[in-house]
């Protein structure tokens, strides 16, 4: 076993360190630490990161690890035993989410200096402490190497983001909006963990590795070569049902639709924390854990169709509600729920190292983006309204010229990172879509064209927040002297719009297929190392064989090149990039979205989403929860109460007999003996 | 000529009665505790009784115990009139009834 595993539990380990230490600080006295408890964050999180690239230099080097560290319950069953363990799954996936966590945790703990020390902010110790619990369980998550302690850290990190996002709990916006994350979200996994049971039960084992896990058991019951208990069903019914059910968990923490609601209103949180939950965490982790239990999406065509459904409607339909937002950093909210649609759709659509790529950069150019608002904010004093702004573009340029990056990737435009990711997740969508023959190819070609639509979109919407925000003339006197930012501030930047602008460079994909250049690295580094047995069940290969050869529906690649789709997709993009700067970047911009009239005020109101979701709240849901209350209070505690009152008032009936008088006992005594001796006469036959 | 062991059971009985008739219908304490000797001793009527009928010296045996048994009884049961008349200042066992629902 190489060195980098044997510390490798310190990557979860340094962060949860660094949050005791805020929290003991916290607790003990305001000021004990320097700068409110940063320091130790910022130490934890290089640690981790310094460890995790080492673990990645590791698996580059061709091992992989996956070991119990620890068995905290065994269950002996008839056939079987159950083990409920920890344990760690080092491959090519959880090694590369190590890094991007890591990464964009490290410069969001540098950002939160010149964002909440700098601000004069109070509660550090509690801030940094949350940041700290949020690394260390994200972190933990991601290296978890069986679907229990997925769930547990999955929850763990539910719980940070509501303590994050409820931070200014004094305000009324943040301890509801930190209410309605925690509550959506937990919604989604009471599915999941429903889903996690049922795996469990089934196959007996949550591993996500090895021969012996449960994707590659519902892969040889599928082949039937290997059977488990289904419940009744056929074994593709069942998986899929188990398939969705986990899935609820994933459109929760996602912000898919249906359950999309919580993550705008979490910008109630400080920007810091909504990078953090954007990019690396939180969000993420929905969409991590359907790369890391694939291999049980990839054989079940339904379960496919949904998520590439949900993806794709999810991109298009959260793209559309980003147009109109006043609030940056509502822009990009709704950009980020778009952008996860993507990954759903691109891992929907069998293109798993689409979807990992897409989450790699997102990560970086939606990091950037969020850390530019926060830098904005600063600047703007805590005003968010973009129609306030105006002209910060020679008062800023550090923040300009990075934005600018961040808008370019998540626009799609050549050659940034997020053009190479997007483009790779529609042309995955589209080559299986026709590839595919009977209604799954048909659904990948829907979600894909609601895809490519958005594209269009989010050009448009992200260039509408660069042109208000930064181009024409200062609207307010805030925004014509705007203050100054720190280096702590430019420095995350800088990094992040480096990477935001390379990291497409990692895969490129459409290169290889036109030149045969082998320059796909994502995907190498996906396929795994060679020989290592582990990565029979996990690597992108066997995933592969999954979908064409294991999946009923036979998802197959078609033949088409890859210039046509992304000409096509690029062209969209700057189509809408340049009508949004054409109507924007004027020195007067008007209000274009009021000629859409009611259509405005529909998508202002996100379709009515909460409304909706409110009405079913009180209309259905309490009026149910009433009759379920009526029966319960007459019912069940109706018997119980009968019960007690019917003792209760025989028991004050039957005590008058106790008379205090000796002669009335004499007298029970004596009949009561008469009684008995006539009874057993009777009974016995030698009275009568 | 031996008396027939029917005689001994029906003064036995008549003596029982005669006690239970007493703690019935009495109020007064020391009424009451005669009365339990009668009832007392209607048993011991029995034991020797029977023991002279078997030819067992076992139930003349027990019926000594009964007596010693009594006589400790009685001196607690003495010992309870006493309390009452301090309390209640009279034996009459109907009138203490504090000890009730």
């Amino acid at each position: 076993m190489s060195a980098a595993f044997t510390y490798a539990p310190l990557i979860v380990a340094l962060p949860f360190l660094s949050f005791l230490i805020a929290l003991a600080a916290g607790l003990a006295d305001r000021d004990v630490l320097p700068k409110g408890g940063a320091i130790p964050g910022i130490l934890a999180t290089l640690g981790s990161l310094a460890l995790s690239a080492w673990v990645a230099l590791t698996v580059a080097g061709g091992a992989v690890f996956d070991e119990t560290i620890y068995e905290w319950a065994v269950a002996a069953g008839v056939e079987s035993q159950l083990e409920l363990s920890f344990g760690l799954l080092l491959d090519p996936l959880s090694a590369m989410m190590l890094v991007i966590v890591c990464l964009v945790a490290t410069l969001v703990h540098v950002f939160s200096l010149g964002y909440m020390n700098d601000e004069g902010e109070t509660g550090l110790p509690r801030y940094y402490a949350g940041l700290g619990l949020f690394t260390a369980s994200m972190l933990g998550f991601v290296v978890s190497d069986n679907l229990l302690q997925s769930f547990v850290f999955f929850e763990l990190v539910g719980l940070c983001s509501y303590l994050l996002i409820g931070f200014h709990f004094r305000e009324p916006g943040p301890p509801s909006a930190a209410k309605k994350a925690f509550l959506v979200t937990r919604f989604g996994d009471y599915f999941f963990l429903v889903g996690l049971v049922g795996i469990v039960a089934t196959f007996g084992t949550a591993q996500f590795g090895g021969a012996e896990s449960f994707p590659h058991v519902a892969e040889l019951v599928l082949a039937g070569e290997a059977s488990v208990r289904t419940f009744g069903f056929a074994p593709e019914t069942w998986f899929t049902i188990l398939g969705l059910l986990v899935l609820g968990g994933v459109i929760g923490k996602s912000a898919q639709f249906p359950l999309h609601t919580w993550l705008p209103d979490a910008m109630e949180g400080p920007t810091p924390v909504s990078a953090l939950i954007h990019a690396a965490t939180m969000v993420a982790a929905g969409v991590f854990l359907v790369a890391r239990m694939y291999g049980f999406y990839a054989v079940s065509p339904t379960a496919l169709a949904i998520v590439a459904l949900v993806g794709g409607f999810t991109a298009l339909f959260a793209a559309t509600m980003g147009l109109v937002k006043r609030e940056l950093k509502q822009v990009l909210a709704y950009s980020t729920i778009s952008q996860y649609g993507y990954m759903m759709l691109a891992l929907g659509t069998g293109g798993y190292v689409a979807a990992t790529f897409h989450l790699l950069t997102h990560a970086f150019f939606k990091a950037l983006l969020f850390l530019g608002a926060g830098s904005v904010i600063i600047a703007m004093h805590h005003n968010e309204n973009m129609w306030d702004m105006g002209g910060l573009r020679k008062r800023m340029p550090v923040t300009y010229a990075t934005f600018l990056v961040g808008s370019l990737a998540l626009a799609g435009i050549v050659p940034f990172a997020g053009f190479w990711s997007k483009d790779e997740v529609l042309y995955e969508a589209l080559i299986h879509g026709l590839g595919t023959e009977g209604s799954l190819g048909t659904v990948f070609l829907a979600a894909y064209a609601m895809g490519l639509l958005a594209v269009l979109f989010t050009g448009f919407y992200t260039f509408r927040m660069v042109a208000l925000t930064f181009h024409g003339e200062p609207r307010t006197d805030l925004a014509a002297d705007p203050e100054s930012v720190g280096w702590n501030v430019k420095g995350p930047l800088s990094v992040l719009g480096l990477l935001a602008a390379t990291t497409g460079f990692l895969n490129l994909a459409p290169v290889k297929k036109l030149t045969g250049a082998k320059v796909d690295f994502l995907h190498q580094w996906l396929e795994g190392p060679e020989g290592a047995a582990l990565m029979a069940t996990l690597s992108a290969k066997h995933y592969k064989h999954l979908l064409h050869d294991v999946n009923p529906a036979q998802v197959t690649a078609s033949e088409l090149g890859p210039l046509l789709p992304a000409a096509l997709s690029l062209g969209l993009a700057i189509t809408g990039a340049l009508v949004a700067f054409r109507l924007y970047a004027t020195p007067e911009p008007t209000e274009h979205t009021a000629k859409l009239g009611g259509l405005q005020d529909v998508l202002y109101n996100n379709y009515y989403q909460d409304e909706y979701q409110v009405w079913l709240a009180t209309n259905v849901v309490q009026p149910l929860a009433g009759v379920a209350d009526t029966v319960d209070q007459s019912l069940v505690d109706g018997v119980v109460n009968g019960v007690s009152s019917v003792s209760l008032s025989s028991g004050s009936r039957i005590r008058r007999i106790q008379t205090g008088v000796v002669s009335n006992y004499a007298a029970l005594v004596t009949l009561g003996l008469t009684a008995l001796l006539v009874a057993f006469g009777l009974y016995e036959g030698w009275l009568l | 000529m031996a008396v027939p062991v029917q005689w001994y059971l029906l003064l036995s009985a008549a003596m029982f009665c005669i006690g239970v008739f007493g703690v019935l219908t009495r109020r007064n304490a020391l009424l009451f505790l005669m009365s339990v000797e009668l009832m007392l001793n209607a048993a011991n009527i029995n034991l020797v009784a029977f023991a002279r009928l078997w030819g067992n010296l076992t139930g003349q045996v027990f019926s000594l115990f009964t007596m010693a048994l009594a006589a400790a009884e009685v001196a607690v049961g003495i010992g309870i009139i006493l309390v009452l008349y301090r309390n209640f200042s009279d034996v009459d066992v109907t009138r203490a009834t504090t000890m009730r629902w």
